[in-house]
């Protein structure tokens, strides 16, 4: 089969020696200089055409100095660049040394600490190239024609990189390979939906599931409108992890708290949600898109946002840590055209017992909502999201899935649904955060008593 | 901005593009270009074109109380998209030597193999002269000549403006610039090369008091605006004197009433305009998504590919225009990302629908020419059909007039929420200020107002359009696409005046 292999950009000793070299340039009081790498291997397909196939290698090499009370970050898009950019972000540095403007600039992060990497590189990942990745879209695509439907997706493998090295003795290198599929079946105005991410692409079950999907979609009839009124509403997990997406948004993060602003600064402690409700920060556990540290070179430590129905803590990085008088939690990140802030970049909601199978069978009459779309924040301190769900929802009808669902439109508290929560189920769903590097979000299903779709009271 | 013959020397550039490894036009772009083209040609492809592109970004950013985060971010890289026996294959990599381009090159080439695999249908596309060109954005001031200290003392005023009212929990203030060179070369022997500079500004003020927060923001909200201009472009938005006006607004919507749910007339303001355009009518109008290839992410349209001169899209009011020789916007250039030429094209004319934005693969499955909407993120990722400068057309008269004509309603502007289904039909915004109108006067701020409706239900709701005094253009970004990239765009609006809208659905 043609298809290039999928293998590290930078790679370990190259990545490390360079940013080490580098370092040597700085004319700072501190310096922290990372290179984020990442190879991906895309198979877009769509109706009778696998129309996009890619491999996009990203690279940026970022150094940050810190003179008196100055401090700049320079990038470049090669590891050959770090040295120049080591030494120019220590110029800039100096010429902001007493330019005022805010506070005293963090430090850097010092050695060890890291966790074990271990894991998070899989061959099956790595041997899931372009042909074997083609085939299995042809085979899809057959599949839904011959049952009279349309299927577009995508099948993606990866392998995503990070070292930092700092003048405090941080030195750290990790490389995890990242594997995930979506599909969308269309069947007239029906459609169904699957998607998960993981390190490892053999425990996604990617073949199995677009049959799945094949099948649910072709097997389902014309839609109906989401009636508009409070239903008991099973959300798989796909629906869950956006929802759960939301919550660093309530103030869980290091600045919410510096600013006394959100629920970890304003009601620590507070009941939300019933005690099988915790969701966790968790870039030590298997699910997701674990990894053992940050760009700035600080080991990830578990946060849980919610912990046991009650309000937990926040996700930090140096910069807000420093100014809430904390540690960091691991959770810089810097994104496009933003100023750096805290992601919480690999959000799991702790598993139930319940399978989704129970979950639907104690509903007598509601909706099974698989995937949310287009979803944004209304209002921070109630929770409120709009937005609207999208394919593969069903109603439920005596404990079973019955009609399909047209789109529907949602204006609720997330802190609401979780509050009403009776039900979570036992496997967790993955998906990707966009914007976020190595951002994911995982849940399992839960059952919510009483979700309100279409308009509210009062409302037109 | 200027046409001319692709250049042989710095000198044929302005003083803010003479910068980076590719300021030496195709005497130093071209090898790499053809290195690229002739390893995809001996390689199989009936087709191939490649993109090289050096970007520089600069950015001042300051929360307060935090130390201000200034950071240039550099990227030099290229992509290579080929045609290979009906199949496209994609790659791109940074450039770190002329190596690079050759194996760009080759694993292109190596996945256009390994997707017909899974294809059982071909691409057709029609052969094309080549196309060459020169273009390059006016910058009066070189922003990224401007001196830290200035840049500081900008930022550094807006912040204490935007946080000297009582109430203003947190502010933010930034200024921003970009530069780059975008080289383009195809096996139909086009050569292109563009050279672009933007410079932009923010600031917002957070207010919190009991359980109630809220922001404001300018010149609009996330992350402000981004024009093709220079540092003028910063000092034309008076920063300073807007953060305090928006820091003051912040606090007095603690205390705001809400509008009453129900059905208003209402005047939507530019900035949110612009919002509603790009959300309802550039993405509807995405010829990609309208024949299935998004259907698995950024969804599909209720306009179907036979709707031009049949759809009534909306009233007799709504004119609107795709037109990315429109200067001095993140939206504008001379070819987009595909080499096509970009032209003036009317999308909805009095209503109706009257063409898509179109790439060359999605054209050709229609029997169409492209409408020069293909778009990409840098070097890195596939041109995708984006909306690009896409305007709602001015109509006539002042925003006085607007509301002098409404009588009664409501005047809002700046998003605070967006939210639209995958056919681009069912939507719902909120804006971070409103303001009750009576007797075609503003009269008091309104927190947390919201609106929604059905596309072609609402612009068919639009009566009036503000004149060309009024109008005004935003850049903004906009994701797309597996892995998700984003388009850099710009939308337009003068207000508007709809009647009969759904007003406070949130």
């Amino acid at each position: 089969m043609p298809g290039t292999a999928l293998q590290a950009w930078a790679g370990q000793d190259q990545a490390l020696t360079a940013l080490e070299s580098a370092l040597a340039a700085a004319d700072a009081d501190h310096v922290e200089v990372f290179v984020a790498a990442r190879t991906g291997h895309h198979t877009r397909f769509a109706g009778e055409r696998v129309h996009q196939p890619q491999t996009i290698i990203e690279c940026q090499v970022m150094a940050r100095a810190v003179a008196g009370t100055g401090s700049a970050r320079v990038a470049v898009s090669s590891l050959a660049g770090a040295r120049d950019a080591v030494a120019a972000a220590s110029d800039m540095a100096r010429r902001r040394d007493g330019a005022g403007g805010g506070g005293r600039p963090h430090g850097v992060t010092g050695p060890g600490g890291i966790p074990s990497a271990a894991g998070l590189c899989h061959d099956s990942t790595l041997a899931w190239d372009a042909g074997a990745r083609s085939a299995l879209a042809g085979r899809i695509m057959d599949g839904a024609g011959s049952a009279g439907v349309s299927a577009a997706g995508v099948l993606t493998a990866a392998i995503t990189e990070l070292a930092v090295v700092t003048s405090a003795g941080q030195r750290c290198y990790a490389a995890a390979t990242e594997a995930g599929f979506s599909l969308t079946v269309q069947a007239g105005e029906a459609s169904s939906y699957a998607a998960d991410l993981g390190r490892d692409v053999s425990g996604l079950s990617v073949e199995e599931r677009a049959e799945t999907a094949v099948s649910q979609a072709a097997a389902t009839g014309n839609p109906v409108p989401v009636p508009d009124g409070v239903h008991d509403v099973v959300f798989g997990g796909l629906a869950t992890a956006e929802l759960i997406g939301f919550l660093p948004d309530f103030g869980f993060t290091g600045p919410a708290v510096a600013a006394g602003i959100g629920l970890a600064a304003t009601r620590p402690g507070a009941e939300l949600a019933p005690a099988g409700v915790t969701v966790a920060d968790d870039a030590t556990a298997g699910a997701g898109l674990p990894f053992p540290f940050d760009c700035e070179g600080t080991p990830k430590r578990r946060v849980e946002l919610i912990a046991a129905g009650h309000v937990g803590g926040a996700v930090s990085d140096l910069a807000s840590a420093t100014a809430t008088g904390g540690h960091s939690t691991g959770h810089a990140h810097i994104a496009r055209e933003s100023s750096p802030a805290p992601e919480a970049a690999n959000l799991i909601m702790m598993p139930g017992a319940a399978s989704e199978a129970d979950l639907i069978a104690g509903v007598e009459r509601g909706l099974y909502i698989q995937r949310l779309w287009y979803n944004r924040l209304v209002d921070a301190e109630a929770g409120t999201v709009v937005g609207t769900s999208r394919d593969g929802c069903f109603l439920i009808e005596d404990g079973k899935l019955t009609a399909g669902l047209r789109t529907g439109r949602f204006t609720e508290s997330v802190l609401g649904a979780l509050a009403r929560t009776d039900g979570i189920g036992s496997r967790l769903i993955s998906l990707p955060v966009p914007n976020v590097w190595n951002g994911c979000s995982s849940a399992p299903a839960i059952r919510v008593r009483g979700f309100r779709f279409g308009s509210r009271p009062g409302k037109v | 901005m200027s046409e001319q013959l692709p250049h042989a020397a710095q000198a044929d550039l302005g003083p803010a593009h003479r910068w980076g490894d590719l300021a030496g036009g195709l005497a130093t772009a071209g090898p790499l270009l053809d290195a690229a083209v002739s390893r995809a040609a001996d390689g199989g492809a009936s087709y191939a074109d490649v993109r090289l592109s050096e970007t520089q970004e600069l950015r001042l950013y300051a929360v307060s109380g935090n130390a201000p985060d200034e950071r240039i971010e550099g990227s030099l890289g290229l992509g290579v998209r080929v045609l290979v026996d009906g199949v496209w294959g994609f790659a791109s990599r940074p450039l770190r030597d002329a190596a690079d381009a050759v194996a760009a090159a080759r694993d292109a080439l190596s996945n256009a193999r390994a997707a017909a695999v899974g294809s059982r249908e071909r691409v057709t596309l029609p052969p094309r002269a080549a196309e060459c060109g020169l273009y390059q954005t006016t910058a009066a001031v070189d922003p990224f000549a401007v001196g830290g200290a200035v840049r500081e003392r900008v930022v550094a005023g807006a912040l204490a403006a935007a946080a000297a009212t009582a109430g203003v929990v947190q502010a933010q203030a930034g200024v921003n610039a970009k530069r780059s060179h975008r080289y383009f070369a195809s096996t139909e022997g086009s050569r292109q090369e563009q050279h672009f500079v933007e410079t932009g500004g923010m600031v917002l003020a957070v207010a919190a008091g009991g359980s109630v927060v809220q922001r404001r923001s300018y010149p609009n909200s996330f992350f402000g605006n981004t024009a093709a201009a220079g540092w003028e472009y910063v000092e034309g938005l008076r920063l300073t004197e807007q953060a305090a006006r928006v820091g003051a607004e912040a606090v007095q919507l603690l205390t705001a009433p809400v509008a009453d749910s129900g059905t208003a007339d209402i005047v939507i303001g530019p900035a949110q305009l612009a919002l509603q355009v790009h959300e309802s009518t550039g993405h509807a109008l995405e010829l990609d998504r309208i024949l299935g290839d998004e259907a698995n992410f950024a969804g599909r349209s209720f306009i179907g590919p036979d709707a031009v001169g049949r759809l009534q899209y909306g009233s007799a009011a709504v004119n609107v225009v795709a037109d990315a020789t429109v200067p001095g916007t993140r939206g504008s250039f001379m070819f987009d990302d595909e080499g096509t030429r970009t032209r003036r094209t009317m999308l909805v004319t009095e209503g109706v629908i009257t063409n898509f934005l179109s790439s060359r693969d999605s054209a050709a499955r229609i029997g169409a020419e492209s409408t020069a909407s293909a778009r990409s993120d840098g070097w890195g990722f596939l041109p995708l059909c984006f909306a690009t400068n896409v305007f709602l057309e001015p109509g006539t008269g002042s925003t006085g007039d607007l509301l002098d004509r409404m009588g009664s309603g409501y005047y809002l502007d700046d998003n605070r929420s967006w939210s639209i289904d995958s056919q681009r039909l069912n939507f719902q915004f909120g804006t971070e200020a409103a303001w009750e109108v009576r007797k075609g006067k503003r009269t008091r701020l309104l927190r947390n107002f919201s609106y929604g409706g059905i596309t072609p239900q609402f612009w068919g709701s639009l009566e009036a359009v503000a004149g060309p005094a009024d109008f005004r253009t935003f850049g903004m970004p906009c994701g797309k696409g597996e892995p998700k990239e984003w388009g850099f765009l710009s939308h337009g609006a003068a207000p508007a005046l709809f009647r009969g809208v759904r007003i406070g659905v949130a």
